[in-house]
């Protein structure tokens, strides 16, 4: 089934798409001709805020003794934490504040408090996730590699086991991103090149002994008698950032209405046509002010994965324009409460640990008979050309 | 290329497919993995882009960002007399080496007459021009 038989889309004439387009690069325009001291200001203050915090859960732990300093210090960094993988680290390595020209809050320089390497997650993520968003057998996001995500993926044994590796993979989730580019199916297989797995390997190597000599070790020792409480807390501290950040990441495409894509050249896409993959593949989540920024403004993905270089404080005001452009042209717009998003991600996990016989499609159009292989295509098992418009397919989530 | 890519100088820039021009794909990798189109490393502050005079007046360069070395390796051994593996199909006027702190990445609509995307420099740190030295 091509996109361009997706009922989403297909009232849609090709001029149609084009408009929308225009409309959405206006609205880039627009932004990019007003970033100012203010925006500036924005970023700097959060950076002062989460440094301020990471501080004082420091200092706080070496009370660590006391159970209410050991919670309140905990409490602090594991914020700190995740303020700073979320606002500002994510943000930062899409290059959102490149234009301020700052030495240091600068996609080139940034490297963020979590085990995986700024240089990998560039590729993983900025490279691989937002080029190939939603689409089966390229974007590894879909399930981490681990989980089954779409109905599409062949369905086997090790997938009954999907509700606990659901939790082992939130867990450990900063274990797991680690991971991610070195996609662990490629070196299964005897695929991966060796000379750039003994680069990632090592790359890897030395941010996982900076972050666990930050975490256990250094800033524990300093504590001198409350060394293991202060561990502790920095355990408790990490485990809060990771469950945060793997629920924040699985609301981004996995509710109910963000669409999978199976098949695709997508190099040759229009950027109206990439707008609209971006728009149907992604999903919003409401909430405060707060909880906006506590989850890197991703509660706005669909605008994120639009304008993925555009400062994260302008993705409210984006889409107080996206979204009535959604209902002009009547593309779906993905949003509702986070519980919710969250409670459809999780149904989805729970559903697809079982084979598609025993569990129904979420949508009439959602095929069962496709199965997609695991892992990532290769560069030469991508398609050449795109021979005409919407040769990608897709499907329901579950 | 949806691994990683190994690293370094080579006989091409790694953006390029030599007499074919740019490799698109590739184009897009640098883009946002934010890699060299020369060497395929990470890029440095400040970042550098190498094109022509033209891609200058528009802020549209076709090539995509480089370590400042690297733009000077390019304009030094392959814009002189290779022009195509630096995405230009004849010698142009000039070339031109601007350094940026950002840039912003172009996909083209569907009525663009040239379907390569562009870069736009948002924050020109300095700008460098050369006149072309056409190969005989």
């Amino acid at each position: 089934m091509a996109i361009a038989d997706v009922k989403e889309y297909t009232h849609l004439s090709p001029e149609e798409v084009e408009e929308l387009g225009r409309e959405l690069d206006q609205i880039r325009a627009d932004i990019e001709e007003s970033r100012n001291s203010d925006d500036a200001a924005y970023i700097n203050r959060m950076i002062t805020i989460q440094r301020r915090l990471a501080t004082a859960g420091r200092i706080t732990l070496f009370a660590s003794k006391w159970k209410p300093a050991f919670f309140a210090g905990a409490a602090m960094l594991g914020v700190a934490k995740i303020l700073e993988n979320m606002e500002i680290g994510h943000n930062v390595m899409h290059g959102q504040w490149d234009w301020m020209n700052d030495p240091e809050i600068h996609s080139s320089t940034w490297d963020w408090d979590t085990a995986q390497p700024a240089e990998q997650w560039k590729h993983s993520h900025n490279y691989v996730h937002h080029q190939f968003t939603n689409v089966l057998g390229h974007d590894n996001d879909i399930g981490y590699g681990i989980l089954r995500m779409a109905r599409e993926q062949k369905w086997n044994v090790f997938n009954l086991g999907q509700p606990i590796y659901n939790a082992l993979l939130a867990s450990l989730f900063q274990w797991g991103v680690a991971l991610h580019d070195l996609d662990i199916e490629s070196i299964r297989k005897m695929e991966k090149d060796p000379e750039v797995m003994k680069k990632q390997l090592k790359q890897i190597g030395v941010k996982v002994r900076r972050q666990v000599g930050k975490d256990y070790i250094f800033f524990p020792l300093l504590t001198g008698p409350a060394a293991i409480q202060t561990a502790k807390a920095n355990a408790l501290a990490n485990l809060t950032r990771n469950l945060w950040s793997y629920m924040i990441i699985f609301c981004g495409h996995f509710p109910d209405g963000a669409l999978h894509f199976s098949e695709e050249e997508i190099e040759d896409e229009t950027r109206a046509e990439w707008y609209l993959r971006q728009m149907l593949g992604s999903a919003n989540f409401t909430g405060s002010r707060t909880l906006h920024i506590m989850s890197g403004n991703l509660g706005y993905q669909i605008e994120h994965h639009l304008f993925p270089d555009l400062p994260s404080n302008r993705y409210e005001e984006i889409s107080n324009r996206v979204r009535p452009l959604c209902e002009k042209y009547g593309v779906p717009y993905t949003t509702g409460p986070l519980h919710r998003q969250y409670g459809q991600a999780l149904r989805t996990i729970m559903k697809l640990s079982l084979p598609n016989k025993f569990t129904k499609p979420a949508r009439h159009d959602s095929a069962d008979s496709v199965e997609v292989p695991r892992g990532r295509k290769k560069d030469s098992e991508r398609p050449t050309r795109r021979t005409e418009t919407g040769t990608w397919t897709s499907r329901a989530s579950a | 290329m949806i691994d990683q890519p190994r690293t370094g100088i080579g006989e091409l820039p790694f953006a390029s497919m030599g007499d074919l021009g740019l490799d698109k794909k590739r184009v897009t990798q640098c883009a946002l993995s934010r890699i060299c189109g020369v060497c395929a490393q990470s890029l440095d502050r400040p970042v550098a882009f190498v094109g022509s005079g033209e891609e200058l007046e528009r802020n549209a360069f076709h090539f995509p960002p480089t370590h400042r070395a690297c733009a000077e390796h390019a304009l030094e051994h392959w814009a002189p007399s290779w022009s195509a593996s630096l995405g230009h199909p004849s010698q142009p006027e000039s070339w031109v080496m601007v350094t940026t702190s950002g840039f912003e990445f172009v996909r083209q609509n569907a009525d663009a007459a040239d379907r390569r995307p562009v870069f736009s420099p948002n924050s020109i740190l300095e700008e460098k021009r050369t006149p072309a030295l056409r190969s005989t």
